[in-house]
């Protein structure tokens, strides 16, 4: 079984690679072995049934880890794995993950394809900037969904008045700073044992981010860190810090993988099996118990379109048929709060990601990059839809049926999106409460969703 | 098809070897290399740049066409050295931010600016505000473009902006930023000078800020 210390010792003494060198040859075998499994992407099959194609898909995934490996930045060396010790590390791997305590207590278990048990709902703005005299508001609107399992952290853009900047003293403050807040929202949610998946986004620096980590500051034992892996199939000493404290440390911790379609990845059909490679990574590299997956349009920094609901539903069944690694998927939408457009998008990706065997990340939107832009309701939006399909036992042909009546409603607008409405417009601040028109707007949306076979009633 | 659409075909292939080749056909037959450049190389580069923004291909047949030009620039650079300005659109100093190790979008933006006739002065990532400045002032720079992924990171854009003022050097270089958090009020609050929401808009603001710097006038 591969060790922390083999990874280490693998850095120091892999092949050495120019980095350019690396990208290259990610774009050439991925297109390679696509050729090879004969893995093709159809535009009306969005969430594919094939799972022939599905399997082709794994082991592709897997050929193209064993082929490449991974980067490290710092010494400049590819890390090599066999499968055998893939294999080993895929039969050891977590089969659950428990997050908060007491009322609170969430167990995160691993989904089949169609699986009629709702998905874990990690509820969480995704970083989305804020204020910080909203900070605490906002955070506090995810927490408090009923349905979420867990919470997370949005990004304050100052920290008692000063930008928060990486390397700098004000990044450990502002690390420190965002953990007691979001304990803090906790309490105001009327849940103070509610896990927090990721404890820190708004710090990049490891000492910052493991200065925030105690438990004096409101940390429970088993809230955790994401592990970012640096696209494609790269990792630094930065990222294996983090691996290095949670291992000893006993907090969760999940690897976080971004691939981009577009750029070395390639296509939808390359994408899909750079994703599935990059789970082998988090598994030996970072020890991940989880993982999260966002791949993005590299254009329009979302994961709606059509082509990465494809990749998005084909990688998360292939993982959920070969493994039982916990695989979660993390929806960003073009559209901003309190538009139809961000509820269309938020339901298709919950829909195809749940029937894949996925668990949800809750959620981001107008590409995660609009000040004031994410509310607790588009993380209602993605767990009750992810609920109703999996009780309801949705199976992926009328996935597919209903995403692709989705994909019509929006997909010409994507490069247009709305930015929708600010937290402040969307929700009371004196009770944290969702305001009647998002509520009368969303209400319309479902009427339209029950029509399209998704059960509201 | 004349010299100049076989130099944009070459490009779109990503034919290294021949558009090196046509460029020494361009040089022996009296061609102005900055006409060549233009008219042939850089036309083959926008048809691939419009193919990329519509994901018709990705981000490495972009760069096997970048490279196709920049094998043919090798060629023409002599010649091109002998002209005023060297027949360059501009000259950028680019780079990822201090404390931010993320470089794919902003490595686009290189290729892009590269083949649209722009001489590029890539710094990586996680370059220091500091380094930005010195470079620019030892390279002669025309355009400081600073990118940025992280939330964190990008609260280091202004102090780019406040250091060039500080050192009483804010009007001599136009200023871009970009990144995935970055927009465009973003831009307009810390006062730079230019914002790309993607590759082919920042050629397009890096052009309009050349042509602002040159007074009107379009190299």
């Amino acid at each position: 079984m591969i060790s922390f210390w083999d990874v280490i010792g693998r850095s120091e003494s892999g092949t050495l690679v120019k980095e350019e060198e690396f990208d290259w040859k990610v774009a050439q075998t991925a297109r390679e072995i696509v050729e090879r499994y004969d893995i093709r992407y159809d535009p009306e099959q969005v969430v594919p049934s094939d799972e022939d194609l599905v399997d082709r898909v794994y082991q592709a995934g897997l050929d193209l880890f064993l082929e490449l490996g991974m980067f490290c930045r710092d010494t400049g060396r590819v890390l090599k794995f066999t499968r055998k010790e893939v294999e080993q590390a895929l039969k050891h791997a977590p089969t659950t993950v428990t997050y908060g305590q007491g009322k609170d207590l969430a167990v995160m278990a691993c989904r089949s394809i169609e699986d009629t048990r709702p998905p874990f709902c990690l509820c969480t703005p995704v970083g989305a900037p804020v204020a910080e005299e909203r900070f605490v508001p906002m955070v506090q609107s995810f927490a408090q969904e009923p349905l979420a399992d867990t919470f997370s952290s949005a990004f304050s853009q100052t920290v008692h008045g000063r930008p928060i900047k990486s390397g700098t003293p004000q990044e450990v403050e502002a690390a420190i700073w965002n953990v007691i807040k979001l304990r803090e929202a906790a309490k105001a949610a009327g849940r103070p044992g509610i896990g927090i998946h990721n404890l820190v986004s708004n710090a990049e620096q490891t000492d910052a981010i493991l200065a925030a980590v105690q438990a004096d500051f409101g940390v429970l034992p088993n809230d955790g860190l994401a592990i970012a892996a640096i696209s494609e199939l790269k990792i630094d000493y930065e990222r294996v810090k983090k691996v290095a404290f949670l291992r000893n440390s006993g907090h969760n911790k999940y690897g976080l993988y971004g691939p981009l379609m577009g750029g070395y990845a390639g296509g939808p059909e390359s994408t899909a099996v750079v994703l599935v490679a990059h789970h082998f990574l988090g598994l030996l590299a970072f020890e991940a118990q989880w993982h999260c997956c966002f791949p993005l349009h590299i254009h329009h920094f979302c994961n709606t379109t059509r082509e990465l609901l494809w990749l998005i539903s084909i990688a998360t069944q292939a993982l959920s048929r070969n493994t039982h690694l916990l695989v979660t998927i993390s929806p960003f939408a073009a559209a901003g709060p309190c538009t139809e457009m961000v509820v269309y998008e938020i339901v298709a990706n919950v829909l195809a990601s749940t029937v894949s065997g996925g668990d949800l990340n809750l959620v981001a939107v107008a590409s995660n990059r609009h000040p004031e832009r994410a509310t607790g309701m588009e993380a209602r939006i993605g767990a009750e839809a992810g609920h109703l399909a999996a009780r309801q036992g949705m199976t992926r042909t009328h996935a597919n049926e209903i995403v692709k009546r989705l994909l019509d409603l929006y997909e010409s607008r994507i490069s247009d999106a709305p930015l929708g409405k600010r937290f402040d417009e969307c929700y009371d601040m004196e009770t944290v409460q969702p305001m009647q028109k998002y509520l009368d707007l969303y209400e319309g949306c479902k009427k339209k969703l029950s029509g399209f076979g998704l059960d509201y009633s | 098809m004349n010299l100049f659409e076989q130099m944009a075909e070459a490009t779109i292939k990503g034919d290294k070897e021949q558009c090196a080749a046509l460029a020494r056909v361009a040089l022996d037959e009296g061609v102005d290399p900055v006409q060549a450049i233009q008219e042939g190389y850089t036309k083959g580069m926008h048809v691939v740049g419009d193919r990329f923004a519509v994901l018709e291909c990705f981000l490495a047949e972009v760069m096997l066409s970048a490279n196709a030009v920049s094998a043919a620039m090798e060629v023409l650079r002599p010649s091109l050295l002998e002209r005023p300005g060297h027949g360059s659109q501009g000259t950028i100093i680019l780079g990822t931010i201090q404390g931010d190790v993320h470089e794919i979008g902003k490595n686009i933006v290189k290729i892009m600016l590269q083949a649209d006739g722009f001489t590029v002065h890539d710094l990586g990532y996680d370059v220091p505000v500091r380094r930005f400045v010195e470079q620019a002032e030892e390279l002669g720079a025309d355009i400081i473009g600073a990118s940025s992924l992280l939330t964190t990171t990008m609260t280091y854009q202004p102090d780019l902006i406040n250091l060039l003022g500080e050192l009483g050097l804010r009007d001599k270089y136009r200023v871009m930023i970009g990144g995935a958090p970055v927009t465009a009020e973003w831009a307009a609050e810390i006062g730079a000078d230019g914002y790309g929401e993607n590759a082919t808009k920042a050629v397009e603001v890096a052009r309009s800020l050349m042509q602002e710097k040159r007074g009107g006038e379009v190299s």
